[in-house]
C-alpha cells in the first residue's frame, strides 16, 4: 500500500510537471514561460547594459565594425558588399528576429502553422491572392542579378548565423509565448517580404464593389459621384513639368458587352480606410541656407516592434544612412553623401480583377475554347491539426482569388480572377542596391527603374541643389477605364496589353514652382497621354501646398511644424456650410452646448482640441446621412469621397438631396455619443480617437494606448487609431548634410529592453532626433561597438 | 514550524544551488529531479521533502529572478504582470516563484514517500 501511496505520488509529481511544460489552448507552457533561468525572464534586459562585443563568425571575409549610438542605431562599417549585408542580416536578426518571422509568415499565409487554425482564413487568403507565387517569381530575378542575388545570400547567412547561435534561453520573448522557434531565413522570405509591402500598398480590391455601384447607378449620376478625376487637385507633377510623349498608342476600348462583367451584391464587409504618406522636398531657392531639403512620413500601420529600423551601412562606394526594413537589405527611406529620397504610395491601380466564364471544376471559357486552369495546391499546415489542402487556380489572367468555397467582397460566389503588378518579376532588391549608392539624378532614376511595384511618388534631392519626383512603378498602357471595373474574364481584349517604358513615367525635375510635393493625390493632370485609375486622396494634398506655396527661406523647424501639421482642410471647408445650413431657432440646449465649443475653433485637429472632437463626430454622421439612403450598405471607403462630398456640399449639389435636413439630423444624432464622449471625460480629441501603438500580438502589456497626440487621416500629421507616421525625416542637403527623424518605436524589438519603445515620447510630441550620419571626415565614438572578426 | 525550516537548512540550499546549475544546462523540468534526489539522498520524511522542495526551489527561482530583474528596472516583470492581469512585476516574481515552488514541493514530497516506501 505503501508503495502504491509513493508511485502515486510520483505520479502526481510527473503529471503536474507535464502540465506545466506544456501549452493548453491559448495558454503557454508555464513552466518553461516562468523559468527564470530559461523562460521569459531571460528576455529582462538589464538598463545599463554593455552591448560591446567581439564576435568571430563563421561566413565572413574581412573585419567589420559596428557602432552604436546612444539610442542603439548601428553604424555598420564593412570592407566589401557581402560582409556589409551578412552583417546587416545579423543585426536585424539580433534586435528583431520575431517579427521578421512572423511577417514573413503573414505574407506567405503560414500563421496558422504557428498559432493554430484561427489564423486559417488568412493565410488562405494570402496563398489565393498569390503572394507566394509573386515572390518566386520576383526571387528568380534577384538571384539572376549577381549583385542582388550577393546582396540576399550575404544577408540571409548573417540572419542565420545568429539564428544557429541561439538556444530556448536567447529566443526572443514571444517565441516563449507562442510556443514556437526561429527557423531558417530564405532569400523567398526576404521576398516575401517586400511582396507583403507590395499588398499593403497596392492589394486594394474596390474595382469589385465599384462594379457593383455602377451597375446600381445610372450612369450620368455615378460620373457625378465618382468622376474619374476630381477637379481643383494639385497633382503629384505639377502643371509646369515637362510633358512626356507616348512611344506606344493608346488601345482601342472594347465593346461595353465584350469589356465588362456584371455584378450584384449588397453584403460587404467594413472596410479600412486606405494609408497615406507625405513627401516634399523644398528647392534652395525657397530655403534659408539655399540648399534643398527634402521630407518624408510614411503613414502605415504603427505596431511594436516597428516596421522600421534606422541604420547606417558603410562600405566601399557606399555610406547611407536611413529606415532599413528587418527582413530586407539595404536602406529603403534616407540619405547618402550626396542625395537623399523619400517615397509615398502612387495609388495608380495595378490590380485588376476578371470574371471567370468556367465551365466546370477544372476548366473556363477563354476566346470561345474550354481551357485548363493551372492549379496551384497550397498545402497549410496547421498547429494541433492536420494540414489544410487548398487548390488555388490560376487563369491566363492570374489567381482565382474568389469562388464558392472563398467568397468575394460583398459575399460574391462567383469565381473571379486577379491580375496584379506583383505577380509579375521585378528586382526591388536591385533598385535599392542602386539607390543607396547613387550619388546623382541619372544614378538615381537608373536606380529606381528597377522598382516596379508597389508603385512610389519617388522623391530626390540632392548636394547640387537639384529636386525630383517620379511617379514610379511598371504600368500598363490601358485602354480607357480598364480595370477600373470587373472584366470579362472570357475575352482576350480584357488582358493587360504592353507594359509603357518606365522612361515614360510622370516625372518633374527642378519645376519653376521651387517644391515638389505628393501626399497620395492625384499623379498627374490631362496633358498625361496614358490613361489610369487610383484610389487618390487630395485632402494632405491640398494643405501641404497651400503651405509651401507661401514657404520662403524655409528651415528644418519649418518643415518639422509642416509634418505636424494638423489643419483640417476639409473642416475649414464644410464646417462653416454645415453651421449655415442650421436653424438657429430649432437648437436645443445640449446641443447648443456643443456647437458653443466650435466657437472660434481654428480647424485644428490638436490633441487636446473638443471642438475637433465635436466636428470629426458631426461630420462622420453628416456623412453618413448624406449617404447612406443610398449607399446603405456599400463599405464607406466606397461612398462618394470626402473631397468629391465636400464639393457637391459647396456646390449644394441636388445629389445630397435636402442638405439642411442632413445637417439637422445629423447634428441631433451625433449628440449621445458626445454626450457619452462628455460623461467619460474622453472628449478632447486624442483620447475621442484613442492613438494606440500595439505590439504585433496586441497584448496590451506590450502596447501604448491614448497617446497624447493629435492629427487624422486627412491631416499632415495623419495619426490615426493605429496608422500614422512611421517614419519622419527631414534632411538639409547641406555640405555637411544635416538629418533628423524619428518613429514610433524602438531598436530593440524585446519589450523587455530599455529600448522597447524609446523613441515613443519624441514621436507623440514632434520632435526629431538629429541623425548621427558617420563620414570619413566626421568620426564619432560609438556608445557601444561590435568587432566582428572571421572565425579561423 | 522554525524548526522545520532549521533542520532541512541544509537540503533547501542544495536543492537551491544544484537546481540553479543544472537548470543553465538543462530545462526548467530538472527543478523537480532535483527536490526528488535531494529527499532520496537525505533520506527525508515526506514533510521534510516538502518544505526543501518547497523552499529550496522558491529560493533559487527568487534569487534568479530578482538578479533578471532588478538590473532591468521591472521593464519585463511589469509588463508580464500587465498580460496576467496582475498590477506589478513584484506580484508578477511571486507566482513565478510559488509556480516553481509548488513543483519542487511536490518533487521533495514524492522523494520522502519514496523513502518512506521503500527504505525503511
Amino acid at each position: 500500500m505503501r508503495k502504491l501511496i509513493a508511485i502515486l505520488s510520483l505520479i502526481v509529481t510527473a503529471a503536474l510537471v507535464y502540465v506545466l511544460d506544456k501549452p493548453w489552448g491559448g495558454v503557454p507552457a508555464l513552466g518553461r514561460l516562468l523559468d527564470p533561468v530559461n523562460g521569459c525572464w531571460a528576455s529582462a534586459e538589464p538598463v545599463s547594459k554593455d552591448f560591446t562585443a567581439n564576435l568571430n563568425l563563421t561566413g565572413v571575409k574581412d573585419d567589420i565594425s559596428v557602432s552604436y549610438d546612444d539610442r542603439l542605431v548601428p553604424h555598420i562599417a564593412a570592407k566589401n558588399d557581402h560582409d556589409l549585408y551578412f552583417a546587416q542580416g545579423y543585426v536585424h536578426a539580433s534586435f528583431r528576429l520575431w517579427q521578421m518571422d512572423l511577417q514573413t509568415r503573414a505574407a506567405a499565409g503560414r500563421v496558422s502553422e504557428v498559432l493554430g487554425d484561427k489564423a486559417l482564413d488568412y493565410d488562405r487568403k494570402q496563398r489565393r491572392k498569390g503572394m507566394v507565387y509573386g515572390a518566386e517569381q520576383s526571387l528568380k530575378m534577384m538571384e539572376a542579378d549577381p549583385r542582388s542575388k550577393q546582396m540576399l545570400d550575404a544577408y540571409t547567412e548573417g540572419i542565420n548565423t545568429y539564428i544557429k547561435e541561439l538556444n530556448y534561453r536567447a529566443y526572443p520573448l514571444e517565441y516563449k509565448l507562442a510556443g514556437f522557434k526561429p527557423e531558417s531565413w530564405t532569400n523567398l522570405k526576404t521576398a516575401l517580404l517586400l511582396k507583403y509591402m507590395a499588398d499593403d500598398l497596392t492589394g486594394y480590391t474596390e474595382d469589385i464593389a465599384l462594379t457593383v455601384l455602377r451597375d446600381m447607378l445610372n450612369p450620368e449620376d455615378f460620373a457625378a459621384l465618382y468622376p474619374e478625376r476630381l477637379s481643383g487637385t494639385n497633382t503629384v507633377i505639377p502643371y509646369d513639368s515637362i510633358v512626356q510623349k507616348a512611344s506606344l498608342k493608346i488601345p482601342a476600348t472594347p465593346a461595353d458587352t465584350i469589356a465588362w462583367a456584371h455584378l450584384q451584391a449588397d453584403d460587404f464587409e467594413k472596410t479600412e480606410e486606405g494609408k497615406g504618406s507625405n513627401n516634399w522636398a523644398v528647392s534652395g531657392s525657397r530655403t534659408k541656407s539655399g540648399a534643398p531639403i527634402l521630407c518624408n512620413d510614411p503613414h502605415l500601420g504603427l505596431s511594436l516592434p516597428s516596421l522600421w529600423y534606422e541604420v547606417q551601412l558603410t562600405a566601399p562606394g557606399v555610406n547611407v544612412y536611413g529606415a532599413s526594413l528587418p527582413g530586407a537589405p539595404g536602406v529603403i527611406i534616407g540619405f547618402n553623401d550626396n542625395i537623399s529620397w523619400g517615397f509615398t504610395n502612387n495609388y495608380r491601380d495595378v490590380k485588376d480583377f476578371y470574371k471567370v466564364k468556367q465551365v466546370d471544376n477544372n476548366s473556363y471559357w477563354f476566346n470561345g475554347v474550354k481551357t485548363n486552369y493551372q492549379n496551384r495546391v497550397e498545402v497549410i499546415k496547421i498547429k494541433g491539426k492536420s494540414d489544410y489542402n487548398d487548390t488555388v487556380k490560376y487563369t491566363v489572367q492570374g489567381p482565382v482569388m474568389y469562388d464558392e468555397s472563398f467568397r468575394g467582397p460583398g459575399a460574391l460566389k462567383i469565381p473571379i480572377a486577379m491580375c496584379w503588378m506583383a505577380h509579375r518579376p521585378s528586382n526591388e532588391v536591385l533598385s535599392l542596391y542602386l539607390l543607396n549608392r547613387s550619388n546623382k539624378y541619372t544614378d538615381y532614376t537608373n536606380a529606381i527603374s528597377y522598382f516596379l511595384c508597389p508603385a512610389q511618388n519617388m522623391l530626390y534631392a540632392d548636394k547640387g541643389g537639384n529636386i525630383a519626383i517620379w511617379g514610379q512603378g511598371q504600368f500598363i498602357n490601358k485602354w480607357k477605364e480598364q480595370g477600373r471595373f470587373v472584366m470579362n474574364g472570357a475575352d482576350s481584349s480584357t488582358l493587360w496589353g504592353q507594359k509603357i517604358p518606365v522612361a515614360e513615367n510622370p516625372h518633374s525635375y527642378n519645376p519653376a514652382q521651387g517644391y515638389l510635393a505628393s501626399a497620395n493625390q492625384t499623379v498627374t493632370d490631362s496633358t498625361y497621354p496614358y490613361w489610369y485609375n487610383g484610389y487618390f486622396y487630395e485632402f494632405r494634398s491640398w494643405r501641404i501646398n497651400q503651405v509651401l506655396r507661401k514657404t520662403h527661406h524655409a528651415t528644418v523647424e519649418d518643415m518639422f511644424a509642416l509634418q505636424n501639421d494638423v489643419y483640417s482642410v476639409l473642416a475649414a471647408n464644410v464646417l462653416p456650410l454645415m453651421l449655415a445650413h442650421l436653424n438657429v431657432a430649432t437648437i436645443n440646449n445640449k446641443e447648443r452646448e456643443f456647437l458653443d465649443l466650435l466657437g472660434g475653433w481654428d480647424y485644428r485637429l490638436t490633441a487636446e482640441s473638443k471642438a475637433a472632437t465635436v466636428f470629426q463626430v458631426w461630420w462622420n454622421n453628416l456623412y453618413n446621412s448624406l449617404w447612406n439612403g443610398r449607399f446603405g450598405k456599400v463599405p464607406d471607403a466606397l461612398k462618394p469621397s470626402p473631397e468629391r462630398t465636400m464639393q457637391l456640399l459647396k456646390e449644394g449639389s441636388p445629389y445630397l438631396g435636402n442638405i439642411d435636413n442632413a445637417v439637422v439630423y445629423s447634428l441631433q444624432n451625433s449628440i449621445d455619443s458626445l454626450m457619452k464622449l462628455k460623461k467619460a471625460n474622453r472628449l478632447e480629441w486624442y483620447k475621442a480617437k484613442n492613438t494606440t501603438i500595439k505590439h504585433l500580438t496586441k497584448l496590451p502589456s506590450f502596447s501604448y494606448p491614448e497617446l497624447k497626440i493629435g492629427g487624422w487621416g486627412n491631416v499632415v500629421n495623419a495619426a490615426k487609431a493605429d496608422h500614422g507616421p512611421s517614419w519622419r525625416m527631414v534632411v538639409q542637403m547641406t555640405k555637411d548634410i544635416e538629418a533628423y527623424g524619428v518613429y514610433p518605436g524602438g531598436q530593440s524589438g524585446n519589450p523587455g529592453s530599455k529600448y522597447y519603445a524609446t523613441f515613443l515620447d519624441k514621436w507623440v510630441k514632434g520632435e526629431y532626433y538629429k541623425l548621427n550620419f558617420y563620414t570619413t571626415d566626421k568620426k564619432q565614438t560609438p556608445t557601444y561597438a561590435w568587432t566582428i572578426h572571421a572565425k579561423s | 514550524m522554525p524548526g522545520l525550516f532549521m533542520r532541512n537548512l541544509k537540503p533547501i540550499i542544495i536543492v537551491a544551488v544544484t537546481a540553479g546549475i543544472i537548470t543553465w544546462y538543462m530545462p526548467w523540468s530538472m527543478v523537480a529531479a532535483c527536490a526528488f534526489f535531494v529527499s532520496i539522498t537525505h533520506n527525508l520524511k515526506p514533510k521534510d521533502g516538502f518544505i526543501s522542495g518547497f523552499l529550496g526551489v522558491i529560493l533559487c527561482w527568487l534569487v534568479i529572478a530578482l538578479w533578471r530583474d532588478l538590473p532591468n528596472e521591472h521593464i519585463l516583470s511589469d509588463r508580464m504582470a500587465g498580460l496576467l492581469g496582475l498590477p506589478n512585476g513584484w506580484l508578477f516574481m511571486l507566482v513565478t516563484v510559488i509556480i516553481g515552488g509548488v513543483v519542487g514541493a511536490l518533487a521533495g514530497w514524492s522523494g520522502g514517500m519514496m523513502n518512506k516506501a521503500f527504505r525503511s
